[in-house]
């Protein structure tokens, strides 16, 4: 059994009389593509705003590397190697392809602003180290040509990927991607398919929300199945493309049951 | 639309190291020159009537272009709106006054400390409330504004309503001398306290800093989940913007050498953001500009007396209708180059 690198522990996150999710206990194992599906409103989305600190959990523990982040800031969790995408891009619009994703790399530099205004040795090294960094990730995601445009000005796809390579320049250990794939055409779900696996084989471990099935099937190690904030299924994709609970949940029971 | 602030950067850009020395050189021997050209005929338009053209300079062009400078930080980088700015400038202006007053210091050593309270107070301020967001930002910074005006107005340690009188002048810096019958070495001081700013801005803004501040301007949950600690720059932000606004401060009250808390109303601070907005908010020469036109034309139209507010509002109007970005808009940052126009 490999290593559990995130850990979600009997996690309920309630809104008013919602229950979003509902005693969910999850795992994502290290070095592996972990898809995340389920119908709409199942709370995918609301386990990535968990774990990552956007909200705060009802009960339960999230244990990541084998220490708890729960109640952790924000920037401190990305600062411990979880870093995500977002269902609708929300790049930096009015930086550059290139100043995105510095940004990100910023998280991780010890000179800070008094470093910076005096142009210490150690600001310019890094400042160097993070550009250089910058424009791998962009070149890793095929859109280093695309450096210095504004994020608003980039085709939509690039803007996917860039959103991809910011959330990398981080340093994360476990990258969360949410619908990395909506609204792309077949063609360019086969890239993304192909850019996600090699982000794995990089050496990230990758929690990944979808909703489309043949990507899913063809990528993932492992396939967790959510429906109304339970977990219904968990298993390896083959298995839970059979499953008469998942099926249930996406198509309804059949009309002669009960 | 031509665009005069790329216009700007691509003529800076295309100048060499030397051209730029010579540039820099020029644009030194004009502000130098600025205090005498009432007198030189070719430029004696430039005369304010009835103001005294050389005590304009310095409050309040040079003091509004520093203030503009220090509000800009905090709301075109980081774009938080503080609509009490003036509180930092008076908290600076009474330091210096009380403790010039009051105690053997002189004004270069009672800067520093000036400086310091202003930054303090800033943090004091932002600690609590920098976890708003926008309008309740706003309307938060509006009090502190009003609280600090009140608090002067009725404490005895500040004078109540007559403020403090017979501040001194600083003592003089080798052959430079600061009185009455010197007004320029006030603006020189003013001038290099500029300077100064636009350095320091400058360096904030290419480094982790001025991304930062980008970030939480864009868009702060993202910034957050991107590693970027807000609370943390946010601070940052609020208190330099308050440092330029007590050095502007300290400086102010050693040339007026009378204060009183009517100077410190929420005119100013609307005043100061009206001009960082008209003069393109985020852009640094933007700002220059802008402060330095809304403080110059209504001295320049002093003699209109009583259409005098009612020409400087039609101004204003007119103006933002022309160029709702402010007269030099905020950099896009753009690099067009080869490569673009063969994809496009």
């Amino acid at each position: 059994m490999s290593e559990k690198i995130l850990e979600l522990r009997n996690l309920t996150m309630q809104f008013g009389g919602v229950k979003a999710l509902d005693d969910v206990s999850i795992h994502v194992n290290k070095g592996e593509i972990c898809a995340l599906i389920g119908p709409n409103g199942a709370g995918k989305t609301t386990v990535f705003n968990v774990v990552t600190g956007v909200y705060a959990a009802t009960s339960g523990d999230i244990v990541f590397n084998g220490s708890s982040i729960s109640g952790k800031k924000r920037h401190l969790i990305t600062k411990l190697g979880l870093a995500r995408t977002f269902q609708n891009v929300r790049l930096f619009g009015d930086m550059t392809a290139l100043e995105n994703v510095i940004t990100a790399t910023d998280v991780h530099k010890k000179s800070g602003l008094l470093g910076g205004l005096f142009g210490t040795p150690r600001s310019r090294r890094e400042e160097r180290e993070s550009k250089a960094r910058a424009h791998e990730l962009l070149a890793f995601l095929g859109i280093d040509h695309r450096a210095d445009q504004l994020g608003k000005n980039l085709p939509y796809g690039d803007q996917r990927r860039l959103e991809i390579a910011r959330a990398l320049g981080t340093e994360p250990q476990v990258l969360l991607l949410d619908e990395p794939a909506a609204g792309f055409n077949p063609a360019e779900k086969v890239a993304l398919a192909n850019d996600i696996k090699k982000i794995r084989d990089a050496g990230y471990t990758v929690l990944l929300i979808e909703h489309d099935m043949s990507l899913i099937m063809g990528i993932s190690d492992r396939v967790i199945v959510l429906d109304f904030g339970k977990k219904i299924a968990d298993d390896i994709p083959s298995k839970v493309q059979n499953d008469p609970k998942v099926i249930e949940a996406y198509l309804g029971a059949p009309a002669d049951a009960s | 639309m031509f665009n005069l602030r790329d216009a700007g950067s691509n003529f800076w850009s295309k100048l060499n190291r030397i051209q730029r020395t010579a540039f820099v050189l020029v644009v030194v021997a004009f502000l130098f020159l600025v205090p005498y050209m009432d007198t030189f005929g070719p430029t004696s338009f430039i005369n304010t009537p009835i103001a005294s053209f050389r005590d304009a300079l310095v409050y309040p062009v040079g003091m509004f272009v520093l203030m503009a400078l220090g509000l800009n930080i905090v709301v075109g980088k980081s774009g938080l709106l503080d609509l009490g700015y003036v509180a930092f400038f008076a908290i600076g202006a009474y330091t210096g006054a009380i403790l010039s007053t009051t105690t053997s210091l002189n004004m270069w050593e009672i800067l520093p400390i000036g400086i310091a309270l202003a930054m303090l107070s800033g943090f004091i301020l932002g600690l609590p409330t920098l976890r708003l967001r926008g309008d309740y930002l706003a309307i938060v910074t509006l009090g502190f504004g009003e609280i600090t005006r009140i608090v002067v107005l009725n404490s005895d340690f500040t004078g109540g309503t007559n403020g403090v009188p017979n501040i001194p002048p600083p003592p003089k810096v080798g052959p430079v001398v600061f009185d009455i019958m010197n007004p320029q070495n006030y603006y020189y001081l003013v001038v290099v306290m500029i300077l100064l700013t636009i350095w320091m801005i400058r360096r904030l803004t290419i480094r982790r800093a001025g991304r930062a501040w980008e970030a939480i301007r864009q868009d702060e949950d993202v910034a957050m989940l991107m590693g970027v600690p807000t609370l943390k720059y946010k601070l940052w932000s609020f208190t330099i913007g308050a440092a330029v606004g007590g050095a502007a401060g300290v400086i102010f009250a050693s040339k007026v050498m009378v204060i009183a808390p009517g100077m410190f109303d929420f005119q100013v601070s609307i005043l100061i953001l009206a001009c960082v907005v008209f003069g393109g908010i985020g852009n640094i020469w933007g700002v220059v500009l802008g402060a330095t036109l809304l403080a110059y034309i209504p001295e320049r139209i002093r003699f209109l007396t009583d259409t005098r507010q009612l020409a400087f509002g039609v101004v204003l109007v007119v103006m933002m209708n022309f160029r709702p970005d402010g007269l030099l808009p905020r950099k896009k940052r753009e690099k067009f180059t080869e490569k673009k126009k063969e994809i496009k």
